[in-house]
């Protein structure tokens, strides 16, 4: 089967709040954006049954319902939607980036990687079917769901206890099984001390989960001692799970910077280390992982991709495409930066050569993308930097002017 | 590389899945198959399935509530 190739301005992957709030604002901005979704529209959203904590619901509203929202609205601004799997992402020689599925290569000018992340689960049996029905990942979201109840805790890392002590203002009891051994957790001595302080939480050292079990609702959880081999049943409204959450960046390994847990490193302009490509949602290095938060992650993803192919466009247009063209980085709110401006604009003239000064104010992003330096002037002749020299100290362009 | 067209436009669940099953079977590694459905239920069986057996699948939508579910067969 011969490849197809299509051109795209942007390409975000994954369908989750994160990459369709990019994919709106890409969209919205009048570029032509593709959004790609292994498999369906929605992300991690539709496993939960109420989500309280986004804005503009008061009643509350089901994860599903809010994301055929979502879905709705981001295809009114023309964008398309491939629901296959990423291949992976490379560069192309001209800059732009490949995203590839199995029929299709997509080349993009910024892609948005909102491929989000998934909780890791213990694998016992009855865990599949209670999932939501009484088996959660997140204390912030379904706390006040078990109010007055009482809910066993999976795990003794910083989410495990936090969280656990978080639950303790809304439960009755709130039980935790540690697969170490006794007054051993994983969290932080802080979170440690006031957990075993807590007059509401117990804990059941040695054990691992060994089954769930239920009617509709998940109603006990047996546990297993992992030194006996005891079951232990323990009857509960919920069980929490943190074990431990996993990025999906398999893919990305090498193309960017990941921190040492696996998650894409970005700056507060959801900006990854590779120039175009952009980070929004769980997948990002971050604290708080929410609808709210990854619609936050996303519009700043899908302003900042429309921002920087309005760069490579500058950059295209009044540079890389011209014959002959001197370009200098300055900061048009210095004296200094002015007056050699200035200089520069006469000494152009004289040598019949166009211009383009790159003004690093506002944003220095073109001089990045470009690898100039503040204060320095290069040649470049159709569409290739010839020399380069520093005006910081003298204004001598002679290594310029023996190219020209 | 042969590339056939599964028409179950019309079919309801398991229908669909049955049929690509069957057709998957007759057909030798790199082809592909695509089929023609407009039960949302096929949307989800379908694909679970063959990514379920490792094969490449792409979803795509050709019309209001229609869909094609291409299906490389890889192993």
């Amino acid at each position: 089967m011969e490849k197809r190739i299509e051109d795209y301005d942007v390409v975000v992957i994954g369908g989750g709040a994160g990459g369709m709030t990019a994919a709106l604002y890409a969209g919205r901005a009048r570029l032509k954006t593709l959004l790609m979704e292994k498999s369906l529209i929605g992300g991690l959203a539709t496993y939960t049954s109420e989500i309280e904590n986004y804005p503009g619901f008061p009643e509350g509203i089901d994860g599903t319902e809010l994301m055929k929202l979502f879905d709705k609205q981001f295809r009114k601004f023309g964008v398309n939607v491939k629901l296959t799997d990423c291949k992976g992402v490379t560069r192309l020689d001209d800059g732009r980036w490949n995203v590839s599925t199995f029929r299709t290569d997509y080349h993009a000018k910024a892609v948005v990687l909102a491929t989000g992340g998934r909780n890791r689960l213990t694998g016992a049996p009855g865990e599949e079917k209670y999932l939501d029905k009484g088996i959660s990942f997140c204390a912030t979201c379904d706390a006040a769901r078990y109010t007055g109840k009482k809910v066993l805790i999976i795990g003794s890392g910083d989410a495990a206890i936090e969280e656990g002590l978080f639950l303790t203002r809304f439960c009755s009891e709130v039980w935790v099984s540690v697969v170490h051994d006794e007054g051993h957790v994983d969290a932080n001595e802080v979170a440690r001390e006031k957990a075993f302080n807590c007059d509401k939480m117990h804990f059941i050292w040695n054990t691992s989960v060994d089954s769930f079990e239920g009617g509709d609702l998940l109603n006990r959880v047996n546990l297993k001692n992992l030194k006996t081999g005891e079951i232990i049943p323990v009857d509960v409204d919920g069980c929490f799970l943190f074990i431990g959450y996993l990025p999906n960046t398999k893919l990305f390994e090498g193309l960017v910077d990941l921190d040492s847990r696996g998650y894409i490193v970005t700056n507060v302009d959801m900006e990854t280390n590779q120039p175009g490509i952009f980070a929004a949602g769980d997948v990002r290095a971050k604290t708080l992982r929410q609808v709210s938060t990854a619609v936050g992650d996303g519009a700043v993803a899908g302003y900042m991709a429309e921002r920087y192919i309005g760069d490579l466009e500058t950059i295209h247009s009044d540079i890389l495409s011209k014959d002959k063209v001197l370009v200098y980085y300055y900061n048009a709110s210095e004296d200094n930066d002015r007056a050699v401006l200035t200089k520069l604009e006469s000494y152009a003239a004289q040598h019949s050569v166009d211009i383009k000064p790159v003004d690093i104010y506002k944003s220095d992003k073109v001089m990045r993308i470009l690898g100039g330096e503040h204060l320095a002037v290069s040649l470049y002749k159709s569409g290739k930097k010839i020399a380069t020299v520093s005006v910081n100290d003298s204004f001598d362009l002679s290594r310029i002017e023996a190219n020209l | 590389m042969a590339e056939k067209y599964l028409d179950c436009l019309g079919e309801a669940c398991p229908v669909p899945l049955v049929k690509t099953q069957n057709a998957i079977k007759d057909m030798a590694v790199g082809d592909v198959l695509v089929v023609g459905i407009d039960h949302t239920c096929a949307m989800k069986n379908v694909p679970d399935w063959a990514r379920g057996q490792g094969y490449n699948v792409e979803i795509e939508e050709v019309g209001d509530g229609e869909w094609e579910v291409v299906i490389e067969k890889t192993c």
